[in-house]
């Protein structure tokens, strides 16, 4: 059941980032065969999709690059790659603007005509390019219309299973995949392989990602003993929709707007909370209402689901409706009043900064393997500003494509995949057929709630240490669980458990270097280390797995461009300090 | 909120859902117990997880998002993932099929293959004037065209009008609601460089001549977008061209 092809640039996962990938290598090399795998339907699975907010580009009035990156810098509390996050602010401009002139993608306009930048939280101007609420939707139709008018052998619904090194192991060979339509299995030997599958840490009680998410490329690369940095980095959104455990629904995201114009979060009592942990109340940052809504939660004054409520109704609630049109719909399809009642709603991961280690031009430890999107690391340090994901995956899609396009063009012959390892690989996804049949989804829902309870939003070395052991356990019980009988055509379950199986490897990966970091930086926070520790000794994580197990180091995070405390423009802190307010 | 409080804990419904494949298949029933807060997407998961490990379905963003989820609930094609169960439910019965006027791959999936294929042959796909080395383009929101465009724009290409679609079902070649709104939106796009390759794709055979103005597409997209009305607007643009004799 296994097929072999050849392509010359093999491109895993159809968001921005590898759209805009594909779309750059074509131009770069027109001639070199191209290959999209992704694990659902092109253009229709992927985050940047989701992507509500906007794209972070300093192209508005009072703007430049240096502001756009010291928002970044400073957003990420001094830990960015500043390499990285230079790169990313500094090609934005280039990339709005083929998004807009080469793709299609039209964003809204002031009425005469030009770009409309919105506001958005933790930056110093108004910078963010939008349509609409549903900027993410705009981009990536557009962009999926140029993939699939080029000539792009497109491999839809097929799950990457492992990165396939050369024999010497000094080399990526290929790629391993699932062909889930068929149900058969693809080796698809490549000479250069672009890893842009998305992060999405699902493995949390509440999060927003899209569904099929499940950190499949992380898992593949620290199989590869790859290195990983950041990995304790996950940002939280405050106000994620709760519903319950038994639907889809939970976990998604309300948007941050509701909070901007005046909603109020009330606990299970009904009485308004945020006021005691920040004096901005409901209108402090992600991390802090999000830490203050998990403590609330911790005191026990919840909701019927262990929630708390946002409530709008205070505001009028035709006016909600006017404003809110697109969220007060989505509620009201699922049974929810947003615009008159009570909303249960609770913090929900949303975004990983961690990933693979990585330079500015895409390039990793290994050859042949390049990284983008949220799958890749460094620019973000320890938290995404809004606006900043999309503007990542376009921008490091479009370097990678560049990249890779020579790179393949200049290549020798295909590497041969070191066959040991194929077989391998074949046999642990095949795995849970050979099991007797469990019950894959409470295993899930146990991971989420270990995640959630010992990992999340607040974080002690006690309990971070206890998740590890539950973890552990459960990777275990993982493995004698089965899922029915043998059919790999479509067979969600069998997808379910592999799922599953990438999530508690990165699972381990998270706690190990959130048990590292004894301070506390923007998405991480550690109860039993709450200060944030010297800036001028900031460090980052960086976890490998080997045969003895995760090892996690600290290295010092390179001041290439700034100091903490300089800037690059005149009066930034005093100002940001001001604008913050 | 009324409308939703027909089911409640503790009661069941049973689902029809189609099994089979390409090569056929038949109808199976399933009793699931309903919660307050479900979606039709929400009670086939449970089937999935609870009774028939094997189901296939499709789903990704979970809220309308995607589209991906979108199949025939009794009988109408919806986004399962925005769809409470109490809203569909008739006679306490749910019937569960893969969308209309596509392949099926399995069960409730189906093949988007020709539907993209169509948005592709209608040239839906931005033509550029410009470049990334030149600013970006000043076009007031306010102008007609910018409006026709904006009107049309927000369509997640779930196929839900695809499936609605009678003409569709009796012309094959029929481009489609989905694929003739996109072209309808690059009409109005004063950016766009192919309007003369899209004119002939639309008057060609499959094009906007074979919409019967039903309005299946309107009643049925989720958005509320109405791609009938944008397909008026070729049909207009297309009687002008060939007047002037540019088709």
């Amino acid at each position: 059941m296994l097929e072999r092809i050849d392509t010359d640039i093999l491109i895993l996962g159809a968001g921005g980032a590898g759209l805009v990938a594909a779309l750059h290598a074509y131009k770069g090399s027109p001639d070199l065969k191209l290959t999209i795998a992704v694990k659902g339907l092109m253009g229709k699975c992927g985050c940047t999709r989701m992507v509500q907010g906007g794209y972070n580009v300093a192209l508005g009035p009072g703007d430049s690059i240096e502001r756009h990156f010291m928002d970044t810098i400073v957003g990420g509390k001094w830990l960015p790659h500043q390499e990285m996050a230079w790169k990313l602010c500094e090609t934005a401009v280039t990339r709005v603007q083929e998004l807009e002139n080469e793709i299609g993608c039209f964003f809204d306009r002031e009425d005469d005509g030009s770009l409309h930048h919105k506001a958005f939280a933790g930056q110093t101007v108004d910078r963010t390019v939008h349509k609409g609420d549903l900027t993410g939707i705009e981009i990536i139709n557009r962009l999926m219309e140029q993939v699939l008018a080029l000539p792009i052998q497109r491999l839809e619904e097929h799950r990457a299973l492992a990165l396939i090194p050369n024999r010497a192991g000094d080399a990526l060979a290929g790629v391993l995949l699932s062909d889930m339509r068929h149900g058969t299995m693809r080796l698809v030997r490549a000479k250069a392989v672009l890893m842009a599958t998305g992060g999405g840490p699902s493995m949390y009680r509440y999060y927003t990602p899209s569904g099929e998410k499940s950190m499949d490329g992380l898992a593949m690369a620290l199989r590869l003993g790859l290195p990983l940095r950041d990995m304790e980095m996950v940002q939280f959104h405050p106000t994620g929709l709760l519903g319950g455990k038994d639907t889809r629904m939970t976990g998604t995201v309300l948007e941050e707007g509701l909070r901007g114009a005046g909603g109020h979060l009330l606990d299970g009592s009904g009485r308004r909370f945020m006021f005691d942990y920040d004096e901005h109340g409901e209108r402090a940052t992600r991390d802090i209402v999000s830490r203050g809504i998990y403590a609330q939660m911790r005191s026990g004054h919840t909701t019927p689901n262990g929630g708390v409520y946002i409530s709008m109704g205070h505001l009028g609630a035709d006016n909600v409706r006017n404003k809110f049109r697109g969220m007060v719909k989505r509620c009201a399809d699922c049974g929810f009043d947003l615009a008159g009642g009570r909303v249960e709603v609770v913090p929900t991961a949303h975004y990983f900064m961690g990933g693979l280690v990585c330079d500015p031009d895409t390039t990793t430890e290994l050859p042949g393997l390049f990284v983008a999107g949220e799958d890749a690391s460094g620019m973000h340090g320890a938290n995404r500003l809004g606006g900043n994901g999309v503007a990542n995956s376009t921008v490091f899609g479009g370097v990678a494509g560049d990249v890779m396009s020579s790179y393949a063009a200049s290549a020798g012959p295909h590497q041969d995949p070191d066959e040991t390892i194929v077989e391998a690989e074949i046999s642990r996804a095949l795995h849970p057929f050979s099991k007797k049949p469990g019950n894959v989804n409470s295993l899930r829902e146990d991971l989420m709630d270990i995640m959630w309870g010992k990992v999340g939003v607040i974080r002690t070395a006690e309990g971070i240490k206890r998740g590890i052991g539950q973890i552990r356990q459960l990777k275990a019980e993982l493995l004698e669980t089965g899922v029915g009988e043998f059919d790999t055509i479509f067979n969600m379950t069998w997808n379910d458990w592999l799922n599953l199986r990438s999530l508690t490897e990165t699972s381990e990966m998270i706690a190990q270097a959130a048990l590292s970091r004894e301070n506390s930086r923007g998405a991480h926070y550690r109860e039993d280390f709450p200060q944030a520790g010297d800036l001028d000794d900031s460090y980052f994580t960086l976890a490998r797995s080997s045969a003895d197990g995760i090892s996690v180091k600290q290295d010092a995070v390179v001041f290439s461009i700034i100091q903490p405390g300089e800037s690059l423009i005149e009066g930034y802190h005093e100002s940001a300090a001001q604008i913050r307010k | 909120m009324s409308k939703l409080s027909v089911t409640k804990r503790g009661d069941f419904v049973k689902m029809c859902i189609w099994r089979g494949d390409a090569s056929g298949g038949s109808f199976v029933d399933y009793k699931i117990p309903v919660s307050e807060t479900q979606t039709v997407l929400d009670a086939v998961t449970w089937v999935q997880r609870n009774v028939e490990p094997g189901l296939s379905y499709r789903f990704a963003c979970r809220v309308g998002m995607c589209g991906s989820c979108a199949m025939m609930v009794n009988g109408r094609p919806r986004w399962t993932c925005r769809t409470h169960v109490s809203k569909v439910i008739k006679n306490n019965q749910i019937r569960l099929e893969p969308l209309r006027n596509l392949p099926v791959i399995k069960d409730l999936v189906c093949d988007l293959s020709d539907f993209f294929a169509k948005w592709l042959k209608a040239n839906g796909r931005f033509v550029p004037t410009a470049t990334r080395e030149h600013p970006v383009k000043k076009i007031s929101p306010l102008s007609r065209q910018r409006q026709a465009a904006n009107a049309a724009i927000e369509c997640i290409n779930c196929a839900v009008c695809y499936a609605a679609c009678d003409a569709v079902e009796q012309y094959p070649n029929y481009l489609g609601p989905a694929a003739l709104n996109r072209a309808w939106t690059l009409v109005n796009d004063v950016r766009d460089d192919g309007k003369r390759e899209r004119l002939r794709a639309i008057t060609a055979d499959g094009g906007c001549q074979c919409c019967h103005s039903q309005h299946g597409c309107a009643s049925h997209c989720p958005n509320e977008l109405n791609p009938a009305r944008s397909i008026a607007g070729l049909k207009q643009v297309a009687v002008t061209a060939i007047f002037k004799g540019e088709v």
